[in-house]
């Protein structure tokens, strides 16, 4: 059908400040699209469906294959990255709007320094650079539990979990889920385990591990499929035996 | 946060975690424990008048020790209070999503928090209308009579036709608020780690949910449905049983 059309109802915004607005767009249907590159298709043709030349839609995305965690946003009103999202599965029109718990930089172009920010918060990563001696062989790490590590490792910072959690606001402090896989993550590391102690108290204070209120919205929405609510539980045995800990040792 | 939070000694988040996990913990001990006596003696009234008279007179046999006020406003009202006032304040840190993201956990989630405060109201009222701290303010209150437990309770509750839906939605509020957060409570303490577990335990939780609301409700039933006067008890005979049992001439 040479008729047939891809719809697109936008919530767009000029800069930081500005006010949002809607804008719908359409353009002709070719099979295998998906969201970025019939967003690519829409900067060459920047009109909107009435016909005006616009401004082309600003959107930010990197690796084409759900890796980066640069493109997410909401599509028809769920989290998820617009590289993975194949128009051909969505209804229409498609909607996309900006992730709504971070700082909307333009269109639907997010900040997300935010998230970063609590990854050096929680230390994760594992401390080669020191005064210290470290393995003098490789650590051995067992095959079960490089497994488990494994699906942590995925988590690529995108923010999908962080916009479904009912704790996690713009003005809150709470550092959402993702973190709390980075911490489980590196604190099973043999070398990172040096910095245990300094993670957990990192998530123990406000915004930290007991601001989760247990909705779990974000293992289902997570595009990894990392196992978010069971790095959060065990975090819940880690701090309560490290504040255990800190009472007789401190 | 300052430097010193996320160092190896920890800092002021220490404090923080105490309370989260003391709003966590009260919940289920005292208040819990407490919740499930409470339904249970209440209960011994399908076995009938006297059953119920006697563990009535087993607790109120504390009075003549002079230490069931003292239990009661350490083991019980500060206890809640605490947990209610956390609560609160950890209602205010979230908000509630769920007719975006409907999975289970995020209905129980926001369950959780209207339990909470319809439980809490409910509460008010119930010691108004029964304890002798309703005696207080205002008037229409305590009409509970100790040496006269399952009559006295029974005209409570039928002295108007809301009081029974009342109890009703309080009782089944505050049930639901307890399993859930046995629930959540082995989460956060870290207990139930996988997905796996929870999902168990949130079998088992649900069943406790339902025997405790089949125990409160039973009572419910005996006491809106059987004429107060056939529940009449001898009052000197029972509120002394205790005291004559130990008299060693009787």
């Amino acid at each position: 059908m040479a008729d047939r059309e891809i719809q697109f109802n936008v919530k767009r915004q000029d800069g930081p400040e500005a006010a949002p607005y809607w804008e719908e767009f359409t353009m002709p249907y070719s099979s295998g699209h998906n969201v970025v590159s019939a967003l690519m298709y829409l900067r060459e043709h920047p009109c909107n469906a009435n016909g005006e030349t616009v401004n082309p839609v600003v959107w930010d995305c990197n690796c084409m294959e759900e890796v980066c965690g640069a493109c997410a946003m909401l599509i028809n009103g769920v989290p998820r990255q617009a590289c993975a999202a194949l128009v051909d599965d969505l209804e229409q029109p498609i909607v996309l709007e900006p992730l709504s718990k971070f700082p909307v930089v333009r269109d639907l172009v997010v900040d997300r320094q935010r998230m970063f920010d609590a990854l050096l918060k929680i230390k994760a990563w594992v401390p080669v650079d020191g005064s210290w001696d470290i393995h003098r062989h490789a650590p051995l790490i067992s095959p079960n539990e490089q497994s488990i590590r494994y699906l942590f490792s995925r988590c690529m910072t995108c923010g999908c979990c962080m916009e479904a959690c009912p704790q996690f606001q713009q003005d809150s402090k709470f550092i959402g889920p993702a973190p709390f896989a980075q911490v489980r993550l590196h604190n099973s590391h043999p070398t990172g385990s040096f910095f245990n102690p300094d993670r957990l108290h990192a998530i123990m204070g406000e915004g930290g591990i007991t601001d989760c209120g247990n909705a779990q919205n974000c293992v289902e929405v997570c595009p990894k499929d990392i196992p978010l609510t069971d790095a959060i539980a065990e975090l819940g045995r880690q701090t309560t035996i490290q504040w255990i800990r800190d009472l007789f040792v401190r | 946060m300052t430097e010193a939070s996320n160092g190896p000694r920890g800092g002021s988040e220490v404090g923080y975690f105490l309370i989260r996990r003391l709003h966590s913990l009260t919940g289920i001990i005292p208040i819990g424990v407490f919740l499930c006596f409470h339904l249970t003696i209440n209960a011994t009234v399908v076995l009938g008048p006297d059953k119920f008279q006697a563990g009535v007179d087993r607790i109120h046999a504390m009075d003549e020790l002079g230490v069931l006020k003292i239990v009661e406003v350490v083991g019980i009202f500060i206890p809640l209070a605490i947990h209610a006032v956390l609560g609160l304040q950890i209602w205010l840190t979230g908000r509630q999503n769920v007719l975006a993201y409907r999975y289970g956990a995020n209905i129980r989630y926001t369950l959780q928090r209207w339990t909470a405060l319809i439980t809490l109201a409910f509460i008010l009222f119930h010691v108004w209308q029964m304890h002798w701290l309703g005696g207080w303010f205002p008037p229409g209150g305590e009409q509970f009579v100790p040496g006269q437990a399952p009559k006295s309770a029974a005209e409570a509750i039928q002295a108007s036709t809301w009081y029974a839906p009342i109890y009703v939605i309080g009782v089944l509020a505050a049930v639901f608020h307890f399993a859930n957060g046995i629930w959540t409570f082995l989460i956060s303490w870290g207990v139930t780690i996988t997905r796996r577990t929870q999902g168990r335990v949130g079998y088992v939780c649900a069943a406790v949910g339902i025997v405790f609301a089949a125990v409160g409700l039973s009572s419910l039933v005996v006491l809106k449905t059987t004429d107060p006067a056939t529940l009449h008890v001898e009052p000197h005979e029972a509120s002394h049983a205790v005291a004559v049992n130990l008299d060693p001439a009787d």
